[in-house]
């Protein structure tokens, strides 16, 4: 079966292993990169994990279109059947999907409240239990640093771990001499697993420069492939 | 004679419920001198406007069938076809789109792209119509065109380009800024009669030249002409104009006009874009279907030709049937003869007319490219009439399967009668709705595409047909189907006095995608006779019309006939049909057998404070939440839900969200049931079987 299979065969393993076992309940973590790097796949592919696992995940969207993020779902999985053999890519992409809601907020600006009150509509009056959410295009360099602590307050009283991406706009050198992203400073506190992405030697190298009140592990052995934008091991 | 088909111009208003369609359609009639007067939808003169023609329509407010109706302006001649704007009356616009060369989308500048405007695109792009939009209720408090012109391009993909921009908005809207000519244009008089041209004012004129710079930035690439004149500084309108053009017909501009047809502005402007920048018949291609051949022919819009016309619309008015037809090819004039294509029949043109909504103008011809009614000719909606010796069919429009179905019995015997009258008229104008008597219960049932859409033509037949109607409760159309593959091996015997029955049948069944039923027939050396086979094919087709979980027509099947064996006496087609339906239930309990039922592709849109009772509505029914997109402050929930659990619906969710959330629902795909729901039914099945 594809799924076993691809739980056991995940390099998402490698990662949960490299941050300590995952990022686990009530926790922040994020992927941050320049525009264009990845991150959006990251987090796809976090979501199709779960998704796999027969686990619900939110994927909470600002930036692109609805059909842009069910394309995404749809390339990760096609190249994650053509990675393992054709005889697994019977799996029903439907099957796989039916746990996931996309909630798109459009317009620049909706204010965190909001989009942690229809959140929390979803997760209670939906009833769609959740324990990964996914947050793509969240605006971590003009946001208050206290809406960052509204969705860590959210993900500890609802018990959910939240994924974000955050996009690198700053001039270089956009990292620190411990690697950490100098624009995410003086939101560090909320955030528990920071997970940077560079392209290096033709692949986008994933670094662990945050990892809950551990040493980090540092530059993994997990890449993007820039054609696939599927991580692999490396 | 061509001249007169460029000065031709047939077009669609599409748009949401509400967007005020019906009163921009009065106000084009008003303008092109059609009425004298002018009402609202929901008048308080009680007349209603002139379009909505039936009475229904008149007390709810909204427009279901289309009708045709013949205007001129500036020298040009416009027929529109009012569309209907719900979706579950989808086949109406989607049989008035088949006839268009062009449309404006009317948008509400408060409620922009809604779901129904969602749908009402996605059928404009189907049928591959040109387009422009037209942004209403400029007067209303948060009117915001822009917001409106980049959902378009947001939510719609489409490439639109304001061609005007409003002087002042809400309360203090006072006119247009012409983007092409650079005036500022006032509506003036008791009914915006007077069109008044102005330089623009000084307060707007930076915001002009900006939106103007944008919209010749964008139009500039369907024209080097316009491209070299730009490099020159100067700009001439008619090389804008014929770009503009151009970008509409190929259809990779959707420009954007304004204003608001209740305060009586804007239209004119619009309905100079509507023959400025819409085709004329002759710069749309047709094509039609050889049914000697098969193959599909390009029509001509040339008046000599052989005749070639499509029948896209029924009506049966005070005046008798009425056909709406649209001429493809040549020319229909009274007295001509023609043939129906699909029955073959003859017959000789009567009365031609033009319609006006509720009034009628006699012709002597209507040539290629014209819409046109006729009286007296017995025919079906979709059929296509011909010249002599023409044999072609107008490719046929889709036509869904219904998914609900309704018990209906009239309360006495003059009712009955009516009924009957009723249906078969409904029947004829709208192929989604069908009627027939079950032969078991005797009871007649109505079918249809969803619960509004059979509850618009019970009221029709209460109302213009004074039907006094009982109602059973509807009922979702289910499938069965099987989820693997059997082998069957099934011997149909008789020998009791008389002539003998004796046929043998060996194969499988297995689970066939994307299709109700195949048969393959593999039988080698005659074990099976050649001529008994169709019989084997009979009668596993008798077989999956009624499957034995539910009585419901079982899908998805494909039969292997491998082997078997007869009798030089005893087998006959009766024995091997038998043989088939026997050997088919001996695999159907084997292979699987499973219920499907309508899954439901739903949208529902409301205010963000009511998401949490929209997901909540949503859950409750087995539904499955796909997205929800906020915009400030309306969200739009899309999802799945099964049709079984969306009875009632429309209560349930004006009262949940105080009437401010709406819904739009249209058939997605046939799902298995969960196995508690399975049971149920089954259960419930074999009750009714027994009592």
């Amino acid at each position: 079966m594809i799924r076993e299979e691809f739980i056991k065969r995940s390099p998402l393993r490698i990662l949960e292993e490299s941050i300590h076992g995952g990022l686990g309940r009530g926790n922040l973590g994020v992927f941050a990169a320049r525009k264009g790097i990845g991150k959006t796949a990251c987090l796809v592919q976090v979501a199709t994990d779960k998704l796999f696992q027969q686990k619900s995940v939110i994927h909470v969207s600002y930036s692109s279109r609805v059909d842009y993020i069910l394309k995404w779902y749809e390339d990760i999985f096609h190249e994650i059947s053509r990675s393992l053999s054709l005889e697994y890519a019977t799996e029903s992409y439907e099957d796989v999907i039916k746990n996931r809601v996309i909630m798109n907020f459009n317009q620049e600006g909706t204010r965190t409240d909001q989009v942690l009150r229809s959140l929390e509509a979803m997760i209670t009056h939906g009833k769609f239990g959740v324990e990964t959410i996914i947050v793509d295009g969240y605006n971590f360099v003009e946001s208050l640093a206290e809406d960052l602590c509204k969705f860590k307050d959210f993900a500890g009283r609802m018990t959910q771990e939240v994924w974000f991406s955050a996009s690198l706009k700053g001039e270089e050198p956009l990292f620190d001499d411990r690697g950490l992203p100098r624009e995410l400073e003086r939101v560090l506190g909320a955030i528990d697993v920071l997970i940077t992405m560079k392209y290096k030697d033709d692949k986008i190298r994933l670094n662990v420069v945050k990892d809950h009140h551990y040493p980090p592990a540092g530059e993994l052995m997990l890449s993007l492939d820039p054609t696939t934008l599927l991580i692999a091991g490396s | 004679m061509s001249q007169d088909i460029m000065r031709l111009r047939n077009i669609g208003i599409s748009a949401h419920i509400d967007s005020g369609k019906t009163t921009l359609t009065e106000r084009i009639l008003f303008y092109c001198k059609k009425i004298h007067r002018m009402h609202e939808v929901k008048g308080k003169d009680g007349v209603g406007a002139t379009m909505d023609s039936m009475e229904l329509e008149k007390e709810r407010g909204i427009t279901i069938s289309s009708a045709a109706t013949n205007v001129s302006w500036l020298d040009h001649t416009i027929n529109i076809i009012d569309t209907p704007g719900h979706v579950d009356f989808t086949i109406e616009v989607e049989r008035a789109l088949r006839v268009l060369d062009g449309a404006v989308l009317v948008l509400c500048s408060v409620g922009g792209v809604q779901s129904q405007t969602i749908s009402v695109d996605r059928q404009l792009k189907r049928y591959q119509v040109p387009c422009l939009a037209f942004i209403n209720k400029l007067d209303r408090s948060g009117a915001d065109p822009y917001k409106v012109k980049a959902q378009l391009k947001e939510k719609l993909g489409r490439n639109a380009l304001l061609m005007q921009i409003p002087i002042g908005l809400e309360d203090r809207f006072e006119g247009l800024i012409d983007l092409v000519s650079m005036k500022a244009v006032y509506f003036e008089g008791s009914q915006g009669e007077v069109v008044r041209k102005e330089e623009i004012p000084q307060e707007l004129r930076a915001e002009a030249m900006k939106w103007r710079e944008a919209m010749l930035n964008e139009v500039s690439l369907f024209s080097d002409e316009l491209t070299e004149a730009i490099l020159t500084g100067r700009e001439p309108e008619d090389l804008v104009i014929k770009a503009v053009r151009k970008g509409t017909v190929t259809r990779e501009l959707t420009p954007v006009f304004m204003g608001s047809a209740y305060k009586n502005k804007g239209i004119q402007l619009l309905l100079d874009a509507v023959v400025r920048y819409l085709p004329n018949p002759t710069e749309v291609e047709n094509f039609a279907l050889n049914l000697d051949d098969g193959k599909e022919v390009k029509l001509r819009p040339d008046a000599e030709a052989d005749p070639v016309a499509l029948a896209f619309k029924l009506e049966d008015g005070p005046y008798g049937q009425l056909t709406y037809i649209r001429v493809y090819q040549g020319k229909i004039a009274t007295g001509s003869e023609l043939t129906n294509s699909r029955s073959g029949q003859d017959f000789r043109v009567g009365r031609l007319v033009r319609m006006h909504a509720d009034s009628i103008k006699e012709i002597e011809e209507a040539p290629a490219g014209d819409i046109a009614a006729l009286f007296g000719v017995e025919c079906q909606s979709g059929d296509t009439f011909v010249g002599r010796g023409l044999n072609l069919a107008m490719s046929s429009i889709h036509v869904p399967e219904p998914v609900i179905s309704l018990a209906v019995s009239a309360a006495d015997n003059k009712s009955a009668d009516n009924l009957a009258k009723a249906l078969k008229r409904f029947t004829k104008e709208d192929p989604t709705f069908r009627s027939y008597v079950d032969p078991e219960s005797r009871q007649t049932i109505i079918q249809g595409m969803g619960e509004l859409h059979l509850d618009v033509y019970l009221e029709r037949m209460r109302r213009e047909y004074n039907v006094s109607l009982e109602t059973g409760m509807p009922e979702v159309a289910y499938r069965e189907s099987i989820s693997r593959r059997a082998d069957f091996d099934y011997t149909h015997k008789k020998q009791t006095g008389g002539a003998g029955q004796f046929g043998r049948v060996i194969g499988s069944i297995e689970p066939l995608a994307d299709k109700n039923y195949e048969f393959v027939n593999e039988v080698k050396g005659g074990r099976i006779p050649r001529e008994f086979i169709p019989a084997c094919d009979k009668g596993f087709q008798a077989a999956l019309r009624k499957g034995k979980l539910i009585g419901f027509p079982i899908v998805g099947v494909r039969v292997r006939l491998l082997d078997g064996q007869s009798h030089a006496v005893d087998s006959s087609d009766l024995a091997f049909q038998a043989a088939a339906q026997g050997a088919f239930w001996q695999a159907y309990a084997k292979a699987g057998p499973q219920i499907l039922e309508p899954v439901m592709k739903l949208s529902v849109e409301g205010p963000t404070e009511f998401v949490g009772h929209i997901f909540a509505s949503i859950n409750q029914r087995r539904g499955v939440i796909i997205s929800s997109v906020e915009d400030g402050l309306f969200a739009r929930v899309d999802a799945e839900v099964p049709l079984s659990e969306m009875f009632g619906y429309s209560t349930v969710l004006r009262s949940l969200t105080q009437g401010k959330a709406e819904f739009t629902m249209e058939f997605l795909k046939y799902a298995k049931i969960p196995a508690f729901i399975a049971e149920k039914l089954i259960a419930e099945g074999q009750r009714s079987q027994k009592g």
